[in-house]
């Protein structure tokens, strides 16, 4: 394995680890996506095969078909302890976010229910700081309030591996084992591990999704790689953004942030 | 001309070498401080910019949004992602970006200039590989130029590139960059950090970042982007030194797996480790890895291992090499950086984050604050945030660690006040002993027997570990009306359980006492011994006993730490004399019986028992109930 995909092994399994024996009531965000793939294997390789944790997926029920035959193909063969969630209809969200915004917001009112009705104190969640600038300024142990709310202008430090769990009863922490992740490291990594994704990512009629969210706000990016090797050769040369074919994040210059600071992922 | 055809050749031939390794090498991480609105931000946007590695569609969408907001458009606003950070012009919190130069692929770490935003800064820095100093040579050196630059090196940071900015703002004078440039390196010098390479740069123009600058020919050193790539990071050397500090246990079938970080060293199946405190010897048995094992690893890797024998090994432990171990001592001195708001109170209790481990602390002494504008020593002896100063840190219990020019990683902490991170430190062992042979025996030719049964065989015949349950507190106020409930309850449940009373204790064993401080704290170590014996055998063994000192209570539980727990038992001498069960209340308020706790002696309450009982609100039932699970929760298998 190369050096640097190794370096980051390490350290996603180190927070793995230090959120288990120090957080009480832990649950893995499992989206189906990429990186939530990585996630889940690197949970496999830090408890030694066998996640001792739930996995939740927050269903918006408007996934693609794909995306749900993955989810149960692999829910049964891994053996996994699966909780599925539920999202609130469109009318009950903030009306004054932009249309596809709006829409994705529904997945952070449907988390916010679980984590209140499974008393979850840490929800691990498998963002990227290289995908999006609110995302880049994530601590690994990020606290939110009862509401869910991000204080972002008010991070506690974090150094030395040492985070604080001391927080209110009323707190939930996110953790985030992928932190120093980029794109292609994803990728490299499901190469070298042989990490099942799903078949969207590869290019179908010169199109491919480069991320999935829901099926009526994500659109396929322009691209030929039909195999993992030709998608790790493409985003070497890349200078589209991951998330472009997301369509939330473009709609207003701050949305994402509004979104993240409200709960979402 | 020569030197531009000098570079470019030598760029070339670095290049050849390096991109074959491009894919294989670790990922270097910048951090980039300097005082507030020193170009910091500004300077990384317009690098990324220069190498082509700033996508298109967020230049343009940013450029639109400045446009909207009516702003000249800054590279700053390619990292301050957060609006209020647009608005202010200033970056709030550290933020990461990744990239690649021709050579090698990098993270950038930007961390805020605004002192108010320490914290933040440090969150930057400390994992950083390669430091960057920016100044702005307009406004010269300012007081975050200086504090940023002793923290790096209280982060380890030894060597660090500076950048003199905003040239472009001092028409390009080198008169001004050579006075900067030597102001700086005198302070650099004092706080013993090298100074790799200085640039004169202009963020804003791109001036000697990636392209040479035409208006400052009397430059002749290399370029920004060509410092960068040439920077070796220091390799990460692997020791004979084993540290290996236990992060959790796992049950998995029969096995218990260790798991953890190597911090320095190397292990592989037969491996001699020492585990401290307990400083048992055991060797590796096993390597456990996800989906396979292979024969060896080393610093940085996570692992699990099995071994060769049953000892008791516990989160927060430290194994070692048998040769170098850490040494093992209850207090030390430290050079820290205090981030919080709140003072520093040597009546306090912190809680103290090193490694996996984590312990009990009290500030012993501050010994001087450190004033990093002039690094003289502050007269006032006080600490606020943001300072640096050196502490006395002492510890209920022995905490194993190492001088941090031994080994950084297992050198460093953090302390916590209640629910925040209030500081960090690294460790300074030159004055103090190490405490290892405490644990070992008094040289005084006595050679104990091994027992022939072990104590781990026992606990596992009985399922239960043994430990010593310390009930502390006034006369009357319940333990041993507790202790005999608890007792016949965990015997009901098949657990080896015994009672020790202080009052039966002084019929037999301890008949030749009274109840001077001397006698009382001879008292407690002889029931503390005997009360070890029984966890030898296997027991759990119910202390009730005033033991009315801090201090002794403390002696009692180092005699076994691992197996001891203070419970307090709660009540008021006003409850407590008016239950008056035995009259002896009576007897102490006429002044009948002298050096009665809490009438004519003093009693010190547990400053953080493991479990407090609180009679005064809860029935016996409760009471009984709540020590008998605790008990349960903590002992049994």
């Amino acid at each position: 394995m190369h050096k640097n995909l190794k370096k980051l092994e390490n350290e996603s399994i180190y927070i793995f680890r230090q959120a288990y024996r120090s957080i009480p009531n832990i649950a893995l965000l499992w989206s189906l996506g990429k990186d939530s793939n990585v996630m889940l294997w690197l949970a496999f390789k830090a408890f030694l095969g066998k996640i001792p944790f739930p996995l939740v997926h927050v269903d918006t029920g408007k996934k693609f078909k794909e995306m749900y035959a993955f989810r149960d193909k692999y829910e049964k063969e891994w053996k996994l302890n699966l909780i599925r969630g539920s999202c609130p209809p469109l009318e009950k969200i903030d009306p004054s976010l932009p249309p596809a915004a709006r829409s994705a917001a529904r997945k952070t009112e449907g988390l916010r229910d679980i984590i209140k009705n499974k008393k979850f104190k840490g929800i691990i969640a498998g963002i990227r700081r290289d995908e999006q600038g609110t995302r880049a300024k994530e601590r690994i142990f990020s606290p939110r309030d009862v509401t869910g709310n991000w204080n972002i202008k008010n991070q506690p430090p974090e150094f030395w591996d040492q985070s604080n769990f001391n927080y209110p009863d009323s707190v939930h922490i996110r953790i985030h084992p992928l932190l120093g992740w980029t794109e292609l490291d994803i990728w490299q990594y499901i190469k070298n591990e042989n990490i099942p994704v799903v078949d969207l990512y590869f290019s179908k009629k010169g199109k491919r999704f480069r991320s999935l969210g829901d099926n009526d706000i994500t659109f396929p990016v322009k691209s030929s790689a039909k195999s993992i090797d030709e998608i790790i050769e493409e985003l070497k040369v890349s200078k589209t953004s991951e998330r472009s074919g997301r369509a939330m994040d473009h709609e207003e210059e701050n949305v994402f942030e509004r979104l993240r600071s409200k709960g979402y992922m | 001309m020569k030197r531009k055809m000098f570079l470019k050749d030598l760029g070339q031939k670095v290049i050849c070498k390096m991109k074959k390794n491009l894919e294989n090498t670790e990922v270097p991480k910048v951090v980039v401080v300097g005082h507030v609105d020193h170009g910091k931000s500004s300077f990384i946007g317009r690098f990324l910019f220069d190498v082509g590695e700033v996508q298109k569609e967020k230049f343009d969408e940013l450029k639109k949004a400045s446009e909207r907001r009516g702003v000249e458009f800054e590279f700053a606003f390619l990292l301050d992602a957060l609006q209020d950070e647009r608005d202010q012009g200033i970056t709030i919190d550290t933020t990461r970006i990744f990239f690649k130069t021709k050579l090698r692929k990098y993270v950038f770490i930007d961390a805020p200039g605004h002192k108010e935003f320490i914290r933040n800064m440090i969150t930057g820095a400390s994992s950083a590989d390669i430091a960057i100093l920016i100044v702005d040579v307009d406004e010269g050196i300012k007081q975050q130029t200086k504090k940023h630059a002793y923290l790096l090196k209280l982060l380890g940071i030894e060597q660090i590139i500076t950048l003199f900015n905003k040239m472009d703002k001092v028409n390009y004078s080198e008169e001004k960059y050579t006075q900067t440039k030597f102001d700086l390196n005198k302070y650099l010098a004092e706080i013993g950090i090298k100074c790799h390479s200085s640039i004169p740069i202009s963020s804003k123009l791109g001036d000697n970042i990636v392209s040479l600058s035409k208006n400052m020919k009397w430059y002749s050193g290399p370029l920004f982007v060509n410092v960068l790539d040439n920077f070796k990071v220091s390799e990460t050397k692997i020791s004979e030194v084993i540290r290996f500090p236990v992060q959790d246990i796992y049950k998995i079938g029969e096995k218990r797996v260790v798991v953890g970080r190597i911090e320095s060293g190397r292990i592989s199946k037969g491996t001699k480790l020492i585990f401290l405190p307990s400083n048992e010897r055991v060797d590796v048995k096993t390597i456990e890895v996800w989906p396979k094992a292979k024969k060896e690893y080393v610093i940085g890797d996570c692992i699990g291992i099995t071994l060769s024998e049953q000892i008791f090994v516990d989160k927060g432990n430290m194994a070692s090499d048998t040769i170098f171990p850490p040494k093992l001592t209850n207090r030390f001195e430290s050079i820290v950086f205090w981030l919080s708001e709140k003072k520093i109170s040597s009546k306090k209790k912190y809680f103290m984050k090193i490694n996996t481990g984590e312990y009990e602390v009290s500030v012993n002494r501050i010994k001087r604050v450190i004033d990093t504008e002039n690094l003289n020593i502050k007269k006032n002896n006080t600490v606020y945030k943001n300072d640096v100063c050196e502490l006395v840190i002492h510890s209920s219990q022995l905490i194993p660690m190492d001088d941090y020019s031994f080994n950084k990683s297992t050198a460093r902490f953090c302390l916590l006040d209640n629910e925040e991170i209030v500081a960090g430190g690294i460790i300074d062992l030159k004055n103090y002993p190490d405490q290892r042979e405490v644990k070992e025996l008094p040289k005084r030719n006595i050679t104990p027997e091994n027992y022939s049964v072990s104590e781990i065989d026992r606990s596992m015949k009985f399922n239960h570990r043994p430990g010593i349950i310390w009930l502390t507190g006034l006369s009357g106020s319940g333990k041993s009306t507790i202790a005999k409930n608890v007792e016949k309850k965990l015997f009901k449940r098949n657990l080896n359980v015994f009672s020790l009373d202080g009052d039966n204790l002084r019929i037999g064993l301890n008949k030749n006492l009274a109840f001077s401080p001397e006698d009382r704290t001879e008292n407690i170590r002889r029931t503390a011994e005997v009360a070890k014996l029984f966890t030898q055998a296997g027991f759990i063994v119910l202390v009730s006993l005033i033991s009315p000192y801090r201090s002794e209570r403390k002696k009692a539980r180092d005699i076994r730490s691992e197996l001891f727990r203070e419970i307090y038992i709660k009540a008021s001498v006003e409850v407590c004399s008016k239950r008056d069960v035995k009259g002896l209340y009576a007897k102490a308020v006429s002044g009948e019986i002298k050096n009665f706790t809490g009438i004519s002696s003093p009693y010190e309450e547990p400053e953080k028992p493991d479990l407090v009982i609180n009679t005064s609100i809860e029935d016996v039932d409760e009471s009984v109930n709540k020590l008998e699970e605790y008990i349960l929760n903590e002992f049994s298998f």
